[in-house]
C-alpha cells in the first residue's frame, strides 16, 4: 500500500473528461493495482480512481495511470508532502457479525430456543431444492422445517414455503410445519407466514452467544 | 339488520368487544367486528382467534340480522358521533350510521361475515366465582408472565387448585407471582390450566362493575361470563414449569421496609437509568440504599426507616420486575428475604400471606 500526499492536478480522460484543480489529496496505490486519489472529505469515495488493471507511468512530478479501453489518469505532482509505503500482509477478510450461519450454528446447538423440548434432527438438511437450514422436532415429535434469516422478509418466507411444499411429499417427514427465525420480521412477512401457516420467532442473537450480561434465571 | 341504541352504550360495547380484535394486520378477518342482531338484543364481538370478546347491549331492534364491520373504523366513528342515540342500519354491502337527528352519516363498507372466526362453545356447568378477589389476585401475578411469545407456556397464568384456595401463578423466568385465593373454587384440579395472560388481563380491563362471574372450563377453552359480557380463550398446552421447590423456605436477611418509601425511591432511582439499569441495594442494620447509574448519571436514595435482620448484604435487581413486585404487593410495608447476591430474593407485604413474589438478583460488576 503506497499513500502518497501531494499537491497535484488530476486529468481524466475517458468515458468523459474530468478535471481536479491543484490541491493536496491523498493518492492511494494498492497492492491489487488500484489508484484512488481522495480529498479530506467524502468519505469512502474517491475524487477519481482507477480500477486494476491498470499501467502506472511514473516519472519527476508526474503519474500516468492508463488501462487497455483508453482511459488515462494524468497526475501532476507539484509538492509531495509524504510518500510511503506499508506492506499490510494478507487480509483476513471481513467478518460480519450476526451472519445467518452464525445463527444457525447457535439454534442448531441449543433448539430449545425455539421451543421448548425442541430437538434437532439434522443441520442443513439436504432436499431437491437446497438444504433447509435446520430440520428439528418439537415436544410432540413434529417435524418442523427452520428458516434462519437476519432480517425476516417475504423472500425468507417464500423459501420457507417451497421448502414445505417439498418436505411434505415426503411420507416420513410430513406433516412438516415450518418456522421462520429471525432477529427481526418485517411486517409484511409475518402477514406472509400466517397465511402459510408458518409461525414467526424473534431471537436476541446478543443473548445467544452470549454477549449480553448473564442473566440469571428461576429456571 | 337495523337497529338504534345510545350512542355511549354501544360505544361501550364495542369497545370492549374491540379489545380483542387483532392489533397488528396479520389477517383481514381478525379485524372486523362482528355485529349480531337477534331482537333488541345486539352481541358485538371481537376476536384475533386465541382471544374472543363477546360485549350484549339492549337496543331498539328493527330487523335482526348479521354484519362484519372494520373495527377500527366502526368505533372511532360512533364514538365520535353527536351524543344521544344512534341508527345503524345495514344496507346491501354499506351499514349507514346517523346520530338520530340525522346531522351526521356515515357510509362503513361491510366485510364477509363467513370467514369469521367461529366462537368455542365449552358445555361444562358454569362455576359461580366471585370476582373482586379473582380479579385482585389476576393484578398480582400477571405483571410476572412473559410478554413475548419466545417460551409461550410463560405467557400464561397458571390456575390451579391447592388446598382450600385458588393459585395464581405466573412467571417469566426471572420472577414469578404466586396468589392463593382461599374459598375460591373453579373447578380446575391440582395440575390447573394455563390461561392466557392477555385473556386475564382483558379480564380486568373489560369486566365493569360485577361481583361474580361464571367460569366454564374445558381441555382447551376457557370462558369467562359476566352479565354483559363473555370472554373466551384458548388453553395453552404443556407443562408449567415446576416452580414450589424454587420458593426458598429459609432466608437469613430479612428486611422490612415501607412500600410507598421503597416504590418513591425507586422510582427516583430509575431516572438516570434505562430499562435494562439495574437498581442496586445495598442493606445494613440501620437502613438500605438504593443506588443506580449509567453514562448519563448517578443516583442514591437512603431509606433509613427500616427493620432489618441479618448480614450487611449487596444485591442488585432489575429495576422494574423490583418495581412490579413491590407495587402488587398490597400491605403497608415489605418484606424482602434475601439469601445471598445471586440466590432468589421472596418479596411480599408484611402480614400478607396469600401473595409472594420471587424475584431473581442481577449479577452486577
Amino acid at each position: 500500500m503506497r499513500l502518497v500526499v501531494a499537491r497535484c492536478t488530476v486529468e481524466y480522460e475517458g468515458r468523459l473528461a474530468a478535471r481536479l484543480e491543484e490541491a493536496v489529496r491523498l493518492i492511494m496505490r494498492k497492492a491489487d493495482g488500484s489508484l484512488a486519489i481522495h480529498a479530506d472529505g467524502g468519505a469512502y469515495k474517491p475524487l477519481n480512481w482507477m480500477s486494476p488493471p491498470n499501467f502506472l507511468e511514473e516519472s519527476e512530478g508526474r503519474w500516468v495511470v492508463s488501462n487497455e479501453a483508453g482511459e488515462r489518469l494524468v497526475i501532476t505532482l507539484h509538492e509531495v508532502v509524504s510518500d510511503v509505503s506499508h506492506d499490510l500482509g494478507e487480509d483476513p477478510g471481513l467478518w460480519k457479525d450476526g451472519v445467518e450461519a452464525h445463527l444457525q450454528e447457535l439454534l442448531a446447538n441449543d433448539p430449545s430456543v425455539l421451543g421448548e423440548d425442541y430437538r434437532l434432527i439434522r443441520r442443513e438438511y439436504p432436499t431437491a431444492i437446497g438444504p433447509v437450514d435446520l430440520l428439528v422436532r418439537d415436544a410432540d415429535g413434529n417435524v418442523v422445517a427452520v428458516e434462519v434469516k437476519r432480517r425476516g422478509e417475504t423472500t425468507g418466507v417464500e423459501q420457507l414455503a417451497r421448502y414445505l411444499e417439498f418436505l411434505n411429499k415426503t411420507e416420513t417427514l410430513a406433516p412438516v410445519c415450518g418456522l421462520l427465525v429471525a432477529q427481526q420480521i418485517n411486517p409484511g412477512a409475518r402477514v406472509l407466514a400466517e397465511e402459510r401457516g408458518i409461525r414467526c420467532l424473534l431471537v436476541d442473537y446478543s443473548r445467544l452467544k452470549g454477549d449480553a450480561p448473564e442473566e440469571l434465571r428461576l429456571f | 339488520m337495523k337497529f338504534r341504541c345510545e350512542r355511549d352504550s354501544l360505544t361501550n360495547a364495542i369497545g370492549r368487544a374491540s379489545r380483542a380484535v387483532a392489533k397488528s394486520t396479520h389477517s383481514l378477518i381478525h379485524q372486523g367486528l362482528l355485529l349480531q342482531l337477534d331482537g333488541d338484543s345486539l352481541t358485538v364481538t371481537g376476536s384475533d382467534i386465541d382471544l374472543t370478546i363477546q360485549a350484549r347491549v339492549e337496543v331498539t331492534g328493527f330487523e335482526s340480522g348479521e354484519v362484519l364491520v372494520p373495527s377500527r373504523l366502526f368505533v372511532d366513528v360512533i364514538r365520535h358521533l353527536p351524543l344521544g342515540a344512534v341508527d345503524v342500519t345495514l344496507a346491501e354491502s354499506n351499514v349507514v350510521i346517523r346520530d338520530a337527528r340525522e346531522r351526521s352519516e356515515f357510509l362503513v363498507r361491510t366485510m364477509n361475515s363467513a370467514d369469521f372466526v367461529s366462537v368455542p362453545e365449552v358445555e361444562t356447568a358454569p362455576i359461580s366465582v366471585e370476582v373482586s378477589d379473582f380479579v385482585a389476585g389476576l393484578k398480582r401475578v400477571i405483571p410476572a408472565a412473559r410478554k413475548d411469545d419466545s417460551r409461550p407456556i410463560l405467557t400464561g397464568v397458571l390456575v390451579a387448585t391447592k388446598g382450600s384456595s385458588l393459585r395464581l401463578v405466573a412467571t417469566d423466568s426471572y420472577r414469578l407471582g404466586l396468589c392463593d385465593l382461599d374459598g375460591i373454587d373453579m373447578g380446575v384440579d391440582e395440575e390447573g390450566v394455563i390461561v392466557p395472560s392477555r385473556a386475564l388481563e382483558e379480564i380486568t380491563k373489560v369486566m365493569g362493575d360485577v361481583d361474580k362471574l361464571f367460569v366454564k372450563l374445558d381441555d382447551n377453552t376457557a370462558v369467562f361470563e359476566f352479565d354483559d359480557l363473555t370472554v373466551t380463550t384458548r388453553l395453552i398446552n404443556g407443562d408449567f414449569p415446576s416452580y414450589e421447590n424454587l420458593i426458598p423456605t429459609d432466608h437469613p436477611n430479612v428486611l422490612i421496609a415501607n412500600r410507598v418509601e421503597m416504590l418513591d425511591a425507586i422510582r427516583r432511582v430509575r431516572l438516570v437509568g434505562d430499562t435494562e439499569t439495574p437498581i442496586r441495594i445495598n442493606i445494613q442494620s440501620d437502613s438500605v440504599t438504593l443506588s443506580s447509574g449509567t453514562d448519563r448519571g448517578e443516583a442514591k436514595e437512603v431509606i433509613e426507616n427500616i427493620e432489618y435482620k441479618g448480614e450487611e448484604l449487596q444485591i442488585a435487581f432489575n429495576a422494574s420486575y423490583l418495581n412490579d413486585g413491590i407495587e402488587v404487593a398490597r400491605s403497608d410495608a415489605i418484606v424482602l428475604l434475601t439469601a445471598d447476591a445471586l440466590k432468589p430474593a421472596l418479596l411480599k407485604g408484611d402480614g400478607d400471606t396469600g401473595f409472594l413474589y420471587l424475584l431473581m438478583p442481577v449479577r452486577v460488576v
